[in-house]
């Protein structure tokens, strides 16, 4: 018997137990304690076990793209998640304490880790990872992550040890993921968008990648679905776009924020119909259900589950107030932003609240607003209220992108802005909530003071 | 009067927010009837016009290698127009393909274009914090001069507020004049508490935010250079900057309450 880890676990679900019990949210907390006691807590728990590890990461998406991985495959099997929220090493080690038996035995069969972007080597070392999933790369909190190139470095590292049986399943549309491919000694599967008509308004954008991984010469894109995403070939050497083995052909955006999809698999195609607004989250489903069908679960039966998925919270969330409608959608980097951007500028009136914050998990740096296309949304706009410990920036971004600022509807204070943005509207209207990370979880308490905190557990 | 604005390298260098600085001018310009018009150039471009107003951002490390090897294709033009008086704001890598060379982490020097005195090498240490810094002495007359706001309470014009990402530790040769000095971050280097470069019209620094626009003062002190090399002495009709202010103010209390 490992007394070590024995211990560490039991601490970590003491420590669960009581942070429940003071009805505290940190998740993290028990197994950061865990891992002080067994700092490879993590590696003895999933080498004594035989459960199958799929870990999702990328920028953007991997939170609700892990969540419908989950909701499809627990429909089959015995999973567990870290689905409470951290994605660091510790909230994986939280997940194991709280599901394993004192001596690190794991009832399951299947793990699904969201991982973070720079978590992912460290992870990676710990988990006897069955299936990667990798979704994109943007920038983001550059004061935290830094350059892109120094995460593919990292995620390079990663592909590079994992296992011959393992399963890479890679987004073609994005360069710096596609290229990992040449990486891998498993085996590949690619996902990608296959059709040129994406009936949202255009915007403005950033390209975070522009030159090929391989000889950093010009990429030339023959489509761009956003920001770096689309069909691209480098203009001097042999690296292209991958051709998806499971694709989406068809995208269909509904005005009630609900899209249908039409993948093909195998020559066969599946409809999908999902309860989520915008491109990325078409992205977010076809990973899903690449990941799903490559451990052999029936693309049919996977997309009745997603047609029942509802978004993991502030990622596209509807929260009825008295009489009142409020879609959250959380921001946090300019490729996602402006893709929120995109999907909201379809509503011709628009009552708006920006929440921007900048403590260490938004990132300390706000330079990115003026990356964001805020000028799309300025002449459908009727209110707008901004708030957070950055609102004055974010006041100041909006003045330049043309829209009128009362500095009465700017205030830090997120509670008291809420109030105000929810006053101005009539019956039924909706207010639009573009919050940060940390602003996110204001919101969440806000909703919760107010009756409305059912998706605390999610 | 017609403001040229020369935007250099914006496709590549374009990762840090630096394009509300552009935003910014072309603002400012319009709220007073002055024409803006705004050019791009990137690699293989030709720099022929004279422009009164050069830009530089920052990019990541691959896209700040490829545009320094298209720089020295431009240098001679705009070191020519810098020297006749054509108003220059660069940042953080800009800023550095701006000085003489950059000394990498294995002793290679990378020349640069030699416009500022200055050279930078490459360090394992990241500085990323808000960077407030104490204007120069040697140019607040002239700022002062150039800004006036309907704002009704007193702007504190000698000061700059953004933030700050970069490994690489900047050195001023001797006689060369520091934008500032730093009253809270790392600045140039981390080390002497000095903060960017001045030549001329010709302005380095670090000071990601984006820079001009919560920092209304030094804006209208860089669109005031560039037209008086044109038109000879200018006056900018003031501007309701209150909420530009309280950005700067409420970033330097963010500071303060940061530690």
């Amino acid at each position: 018997m490992d007394l070590q880890l024995t211990a560490a676990i039991l601490t970590g679900k003491l420590f669960s137990i009581i942070l429940k019990l003071k009805g505290s949210g940190a998740t993290a907390a028990p197994g950061l304690y865990a891992l002080k006691i067994d700092k490879n807590l993590v590696k003895k728990i999933s080498s004594k076990n035989t459960l199958k590890s799929i870990v999702i990461s990328g920028t953007n998406g991997k939170t609700t793209t892990s969540r419908i991985v989950f909701d499809i495959i627990s429909k089959k099997y015995k999973v567990i998640h870290n689905r409470q929220g951290s994605n660091l090493l510790r909230g994986i080690a939280s997940t194991m304490v709280a599901n394993s038996s004192p001596f690190g035995h794991l009832d399951y069969e299947f793990a699904i880790w969201e991982s973070d972007e720079a978590a992912l080597l460290p992870i990676s070392q710990s988990i006897n990872i069955d299936t990667l999933v990798l979704l994109n790369l943007f920038r983001d909190q550059l004061d935290r992550y830094g350059e892109i190139d120094t995460t593919r470095k990292k995620w390079q590292e990663v592909v590079k040890n994992l296992k011959p049986q393992a399963s890479l399943i890679l987004n073609s549309d994005d360069p710096s993921v596609n290229y990992l491919a040449k990486f891998a000694k498993c085996n590949k599967t690619f996902f990608g968008v296959e059709t040129t008509k994406i009936d949202l308004p255009s915007i403005e954008n950033v390209a975070d990648v522009k030159f090929c991984p391989n000889c950093d010469s010009k990429l030339i894109y023959q489509n761009l679905y956003s920001a770096h995403l689309g069909t691209y070939k480098c203009s001097k050497c042999s690296f292209i776009r991958k051709r998806p083995h499971i694709s989406i052909n068809t995208i269909t955006f509904n005005n009630d924020y609900s899209s249908n999809i039409k993948v093909s698999v195998d020559n066969t195609t599946t409809s999908i119909n999902y309860q989520l607004p915008g491109l990325f989250n078409a992205y977010n489903v076809l990973a899903a259900l690449t990941t799903a069908v490559s451990i052999g679960i029936n693309p049919k039966s996977a997309s009745a589950d997603i047609s029942k998925f509802s978004a993991a919270f502030g990622r596209y969330q509807n929260i009825k107030l008295d009489d009142k409608n409020v879609l959250l959608f959380l921001i946090k980097n300019p490729a996602g932003a402006n893709e929120v951007i995109r999907t909201i500028a379809i509503n011709q009136k628009i009552n708006l609240l920006v929440i921007l914050n900048d403590n260490i998990a938004d990132g300390r740096d706000v330079s990115w607003i003026w990356d964001t296309n805020w000028e799309a949304l300025r002449s459908k706009t009727l209110n707008i209220t901004i708030a957070g410990t950055r609102a004055w920036d974010m006041a100041l971004r909006l003045k330049y992108a043309g829209f009128k600022i009362d500095t009465n509807n700017v205030n830090d204070d997120l509670n008291s802005s809420i109030d105000n943005a929810l006053i101005k509207l009539s019956r039924d209207d909706t207010l639009f909530v573009l919050p940060t990370y940390t602003a996110l979880l204001g919101l969440q308490a806000y909703f919760k003071s107010r009756g409305e905190g059912t998706w605390q557990n999610q | 009067m017609t403001l040229n604005i020369c935007h250099l390298y914006p496709d590549l260098m374009d990762t840090y927010g630096d394009r509300g600085n552009i935003l910014t001018i072309q603002y400012r310009c319009k709220q007073r009837d002055i024409k803006t018009v705004y050019t791009p150039l990137t690699v293989g471009d030709k720099l022929l016009s004279d422009y009164d107003l050069f830009f530089f951002g920052g990019g990541q490390d691959k896209a700040q290698e490829i545009v320094g090897k298209d720089l020295a294709s431009k240098s001679i033009r705009l070191i020519e127009s810098v020297e006749n008086g054509a108003a220059l704001l660069s940042i953080c890598g800009g800023y550095q393909l701006l000085q003489k060379y950059f000394k990498t982490s294995d002793n290679l020097k990378i020349p640069g274009i030699g416009l500022f005195n200055a050279y930078t090498k490459a360090s394992e240490t990241r500085m990323m914090n808000n960077l407030l810094i104490e204007i120069n002495p040697k140019l607040l007359p002239d700022i002062k001069n150039s800004y006036q706001s309907t704002t009704n309470y007193e702007p504190s014009t000698h000061k700059l507020i953004g933030f700050e990402n970069h490994s690489g530790k900047t050195y001023l040769e001797e006689g060369t004049i520091p934008l500032g000095t730093v009253i809270s971050g790392g600045g140039n280097n981390g080390e002497d508490k000095l903060e960017g470069a001045v030549y001329k019209n010709a302005f380095g620094c670090y000071l990601h935010g984006s820079l001009l626009p919560k920092n209304p003062h030094f804006a209208d002190f860089l669109i005031t250079k560039a037209l008086e090399k044109k038109y000879g002495k200018v006056e900018l009709q003031p501007l309701d900057d209150s909420i530009e202010w309280r950005a700067h103010n409420s970033s330097i209390k963010i500071i303060r309450s940061q530690g």
